[in-house]
């Protein structure tokens, strides 16, 4: 039955049809959603734990724990893992497209810079997973323009506030970043007057952390 | 991904659709080659860009592949439902273990391993 219709739907899929969907929310999706099949992502992304363990070294703290290609292992992954605001302090998740280490001294990594969204303490219980998942859903479903420019986005866990950057490969790409930058605020619906900033890796490297100029803000 | 019972049973069915709607002309693409609100999938060979809207993504989620568990190695202490080992402070999160995002997960948690600890 559901073939059928859609089918139908197909072919009068034109411009046309467009305008009464407007305030219909979500139309369409749900009956065409094929639950037989595996939907492949552009990208392989890789997901990554850190844990502050002081008798390690920082690059050995960080750890890989999965990769995957699809949606569906996407979810299967993150149905079954904790929550960000579940981690411990000084834990992070991070997630990057297959073949970039969560670092600035990746190749990928090394001209970059990140978008970062201070979170204040009280957003731990409400907006933290709500951000971070929408984060990984821009990602793996590709939803910015210039999506090639990402190298993936990590999420901090801290005492004095959490904080989510979103890590693309090159600082002197303004365009790009700025595109990035403008569709992360209106998927993750920060108010139009919080802004946020672009940090250089660089700069980051070279400062302590907090003092780190805005390359960029949008 | 054969390792899939699903994938066993796959059939040819209907390039699924999806429609977008445009509120302003500067949310259409910038070239020829790409749809609305991100490119179809499956298209072009070697083309365009595979695209998910969070919706279409948010509903699979609970689809039965989504919800089987990970054929990945989870380290035990990452996997929901254990608590954390904490050298230093007391986390506050075991307790906060979300009730409320539980409905369709109540499931699989049950699934889970979830009293064997780590000590």
């Amino acid at each position: 039955m559901w073939g059928c219709t859609s089918a139908t739907k197909m072919s009068a899929n034109s411009l046309e049809n467009e305008n009464d969907k407007n305030d219909k929310q979500e139309p369409e999706i749900v009956d065409t959603i094929d639950y037989s099949i595996k939907h492949p992502l552009h990208n392989c992304w890789t997901l990554w734990y850190y844990e502050n363990d002081r008798s390690n070294s920082w690059e050995k703290n960080q750890k890989e724990i999965a990769s995957f290609d699809t949606v569906e292992d996407f979810w299967s992954l993150y149905n079954h893992i904790k929550l960000a605001s579940e981690l411990r302090q000084g834990c992070d998740y991070s997630l990057f497209k297959k073949g970039i280490r969560p670092m600035w001294e990746d190749d990928a990594n090394i001209r970059g810079g990140r978008w970062l969204i201070n979170l204040e303490k009280k957003q731990r219980g409400n907006d933290l997973d709500r951000f971070w998942l929408d984060v990984i859903l821009c990602l793996i479903g590709e939803a910015f323009e210039n999506s090639e420019e990402v190298c993936g986005a990590v999420v901090n866990i801290r005492g004095k506030g959490d904080k989510i950057g979103v890590w693309t490969s090159d600082a002197m790409h303004s365009g790009a970043i700025l595109e990035i930058g403008k569709k992360l605020k209106e998927r993750l619906r920060i108010a139009q007057k919080v802004t946020i900033g672009y940090q250089v890796h660089k700069d980051t490297m070279d400062k302590a952390s907090s003092a780190t100029k805005n390359s960029y803000t949008v | 991904m054969s390792a899939s019972p699903m994938a066993r049973h796959v059939e040819s069915k209907a390039i699924p659709i999806r429609r977008v709607a445009l509120n302003d002309p500067s949310e259409l693409p910038h070239d020829y080659s790409t749809t609305p609100g991100g490119t179809l999938y499956s298209t072009t060979p070697g083309g365009t860009k595979i695209v998910y809207e969070r919706s279409f993504l948010m509903n699979l989620r609970s689809s039965p592949v989504a919800r089987t568990p990970p054929k990945f190695d989870i380290p035990e202490s990452l996997q929901k439902g254990t608590p954390n080992k904490s050298p230093n402070r007391q986390p506050k999160t075991t307790q906060k273990q979300t009730p409320k995002k539980n409905h369709f997960k109540n499931n699989n948690v049950q699934d889970e391993e979830q009293f064997q600890m780590d000590m």
